[in-house]
């Protein structure tokens, strides 16, 4: 939806101050995806993982710093303005119209295109072929794997080129958690930049391309998934030794 | 007591009752899906709704179902309004001071409609008819009308929102709000879209009661519990839910006469509700529980 | 000695406001410290005057009781009966969010409403109950009025006095964490339910004990001595106008809210007739429109809760 060059990076946090309420929960936070990139955030509960996320899809008040997307300063903006931007955000529960068959949840991810969408629910439907099969179906029916892959559809209807997604494995079987990570690949593979949070460090390490580890709302560590397993203190911190 | 009396006497007085009751319901049970709080002003503003038919029927002489659509319109734009200038602001604390001011509306409401019509009954056109025999079964036309029309009207909502890209938003609202607002949906103009329904189908519930009862200034509020029970028996959020259970209630309402004195017509309304939050408080359709 | 009719019209007027202020606190403990709606305020001030009517006046044809028993009696069986009744209703909607209370509550105060005009045999029909005994009655009129006033000061103050001493207890301060922060309170489970349902059966027995005083000023108690709808409407402005949560702000709230309406009331009188039915209507439109504009503009009320931090929460 925006134009960018092939270098702008599609996320630039930088020094972010935010928090809900009057307390800040970011001090400073500095995070960059750039194109075609998987990114997760990981860190201790409470470490601010969530509401960095939540700060870029501009939930909560940003006071200080900057978040700009594909070269666009979005700071202070309101979600629905985010969205049409070019910005989608999968929560972590609640993340599907349970009473709306899964074809209307992807509609409804369409809300904002005008005109035929025809094109984006293939595109969603060649993802995700359990979700072509069971369109009809009510989304509360489905097992948690298939929500959260109607979560991830409804969110690429809009054809984003961030996709923010907020623990997408959690509460997810093994099987499906690998799924969900292979449709992510899938998914950036298609252009679009992905940025997470993730519980399963070690899992989130291996598949993601870059990482970064968040503590007490500070930025404590970035680099490679695979630099990050290697890492001593990160190790020790977060995937048990 | 023949089977024939039993329809003609309880079963169809009840199920036009139920009817009116009905397109009350389907109104209450939007508000509490999609904007969630109990509206208390639903009931006057279906009085208000029936007079401002009357007003028509009087100023024009043209037919009170000519005049039904006006009043819909103007119902609607009174409810839009409504919102507007009194529950918009409380949008931010709990919902229940919602359902306080729509208290308020309720009694502001009754005020002006008192004013402008007094407390005279009313009726839409003068004179006793007859019902007409059908194998048996005796109805008018108003009745047969008020039947046909509830089900236009709730048929035409239900595609409306089964199908319409607008409607779907609402129910999206009503499913989940925070996921409607991810996705783009915009609050504001669902929720003047979904007052502007509501007000149409309170003038439409008061002008059934009114044609088939007569027109006074409490005629809504007397309405209100009947139309909540209903809403919550079919299960909250649910239109097709509030059709069964306004008809539900309409055809107890009826029967309830074969057991109990008629003065207690109104209380089967109260004993349905606090029968089914006891039993089922989703209600039979397993609607939202707030 | 003479009395001046503007000094008996100033006692009146005081007692009603000493009624409605019984009232107002029966709904302060439950929408001001609890979060309870209730729409049926009319209801269990109608059920506290029946009861308290029937157990203290004379024998009669016309309806049932008549035990003549002395006032006191009478009231504490209105505040029994009003308990009574709040109790079921409480008990099935105290579980859900209060727009189901509000809503049976409207339902149970015209189920008593229905009941009391149709059941002639209990309470007198359409004619009601008559010669229901004042208590400290003279054949002065002005020392009656009098007297009456200071009982109703005398009852409103123990009233109040036991209202802050509940408040002041643990009881009240979990009340509050109830209202304030619901999920926290929810943590705690069942007893929720029960404080809740205390302080519902604690407020309508308050109710129900407003109601028999006002039985008992007037003498005489019909269906038609109060608009139910109207009496319900005008204890919710004053509670929200004098600061809910607050018994004083309560019972401010009642002397500026009943004093605008006898005012008004007073000013509608002196129109030509064709207006004047018109006008009692505009007053019913004033007070309704007062709520929203205190709802917008000044929601804690003119004296807030004293601790300010739990209002805030609360807007």
């Amino acid at each position: 939806m925006t134009n960018t060059s092939k270098t702008t990076p599609t996320l630039v946090m930088k020094d972010v101050r935010a928090g809900y309420g009057d307390a800040d929960i970011l001090h400073d936070i500095n995070i960059k995806v750039a194109r075609r990139e998987i990114v997760s955030i990981i860190g201790p509960n409470g470490a601010g993982k969530s509401t960095a996320m939540k700060a870029v899809f501009g939930l909560l008040n940003v006071r200080g710093g900057s978040i700009t997307v594909a070269g666009q300063d979005m700071t202070g903006w309101k979600p629905n303005k985010i969205v049409q931007n070019g910005v989608c955000y999968v929560p972590q529960v609640n993340n599907v119209f349970r009473e709306m068959t899964v074809l209307e949840n992807l509609e409804m991810g369409a809300f904002l295109r005008k005109g035929d969408f025809t094109a984006a629910l293939d595109r969603v439907f060649s993802l995700f072929p359990d979700l072509r099969e069971r369109r009809s179906a009510m989304a509360g029916s489905l097992s948690g794997g298939q929500r959260q892959m109607v979560a991830m559809g409804r969110a690429l209807m809009l054809d984003p080129v961030l996709l923010l997604l907020d623990e997408p494995t959690a509460g997810l079987s093994p099987k499906y958690m690998e799924q969900i990570f292979e449709i992510t690949r899938s998914v950036r593979d298609t252009d679009v930049s992905i940025l997470l949070v993730e519980q399963h460090a070690k899992q989130a390490l291996t598949f993601s391309d870059r990482a970064y580890v968040l503590a007490a709302g500070q930025n404590r560590h970035e680099g490679t998934g695979e630099g990050l397993l290697a890492d001593r203190e990160v190790a020790e911190m977060f995937l048990g030794g | 007591m023949t089977l024939l009396e039993l329809m003609n006497f309880y079963v169809i007085p009840g199920l036009v009752l139920g009817s009116i009751y009905a397109v009350g319901a389907v109104g209450i049970t939007l508000v509490f899906g999609i904007l969630r709080f109990a509206h208390l002003a639903h009931g006057d503003l279906a009085t208000f709704g029936a007079f401002a038919a009357l007003a028509v029927v009087t100023a024009s002489g043209i037919s009170p179902w000519a005049a039904l659509p006006i009043a819909m319109a103007l119902c609607a734009l009174i409810a839009i309004g409504i919102d507007k200038v009194f529950y918009d602001y409380l949008t931010d604390r709990p919902k229940i001071i919602t359902v306080m001011a729509s208290l308020g509306i309720a009694l502001m409401l009754r005020a002006v409609i008192q004013v402008i019509w007094g407390v005279d009954t009313e009726t839409y056109s003068r004179g006793l008819v007859r019902p007409e025999n059908y194998w048996g079964l005796r109805l008018r036309d108003r009745e047969i009308f008020t039947m046909l029309a509830m089900f236009a009207i709730v048929g035409v909502l239900w595609v409306f929102l089964q199908k319409t890209k607008w409607g779907k938003a609402m129910r999206a609202m009503s499913d989940n709000p925070d996921l409607a607002l991810l996705s783009g949906v915009d609050n504001r103009r669902t929720t003047m879209l979904t007052w502007a329904i509501v007000g149409a189908l309170c003038a439409a519930s008061g002008f059934f009661l009114g044609l088939n009862t007569e027109l006074k200034a409490l005629m809504g509020w007397t309405m209100l519990l009947p139309m909540f029970a209903a809403a919550i028996l079919g299960g909250v959020g649910r239109v097709e839910g509030a059709v069964l259970g306004g008809l539900v209630v309409g055809v107890a309402e009826e029967l309830s006469v074969l057991v109990l004195p008629s003065e207690y017509k109104a209380a089967m309304a109260f004993v349905i509700l606090l029968l089914i939050l006891l039993v089922r408080p989703t209600g039979l359709l397993k609607g939202k529980l707030l | 000695m003479e009395i001046p009719g503007i000094l008996i019209y100033a006692m009146s007027m005081a007692i009603f406001m000493g009624i409605y202020a019984i009232l107002a606190l029966g709904l302060n403990i439950q929408w001001g410290f609890t979060g309870l709606f209730n729409a049926g305020i009319a209801g269990f001030f109608a059920v506290g005057a029946y009861t308290s009517a029937l157990v203290t006046s004379a024998l009669s044809a016309n309806h049932l009781g008549g035990l003549d028993l002395p006032v006191p009696v009478g009231w504490a069986a209105a505040m029994l009966v009003a308990g009574l009744v709040a109790w079921p209703i409480g008990k099935i909607c105290l579980r859900f969010r209060s727009d189901y209370l509000a809503i049976a509550t409207i339902g149970v105060a015209e189920i008593i409403r229905l009941v009391i005009k149709s059941e002639g045999w209990l309470t007198g029909g359409a004619r009601g109950v008559t010669k229901i005994p004042r208590p400290l009655a003279s054949d002065n009129y002005a020392l009656s009025e009098l007297s009456y006033l200071a009982l109703v000061v005398i009852v409103l103050f123990c009233i109040y006095l036991l209202v802050e001493k509940q408040l002041k207890a643990p009881w009240g301060r979990m009340m509050r964490g109830i209202r304030d922060n619901e999920l926290a309170a929810n943590a705690m489970g069942k007893n929720i339910e029960r404080r809740r349902l205390e302080a519902f059966i604690f407020g309508a027995a308050i109710m129900g004990l407003g109601g028999a005083m006002l039985a008992h000023y007037y003498r005489s108690i019909t269906p038609e001595a109060i608009d139910p709808m109207i009496a319900t409407f005008l204890v919710w402005i004053m509670l929200i106008l004098g600061g809910s949560g607050n018994n004083r702000g309560a019972i401010l709230g009642v002397v500026v809210v009943w004093t605008i309406w006898s005012m008004s009331e007073f000013v509608t009188d002196q129109l030509p007739e064709e207006y004047a039915i018109k006008a009692k209507y505009m007053r019913v439109f004033i007070i309704g429109l007062m709520l929203q504009l205190v709802l917008r503009f000044r929601p804690e009320g003119i004296l807030p809760e004293a601790d300010q931090k739990s209002a805030q929460r609360r807007k």
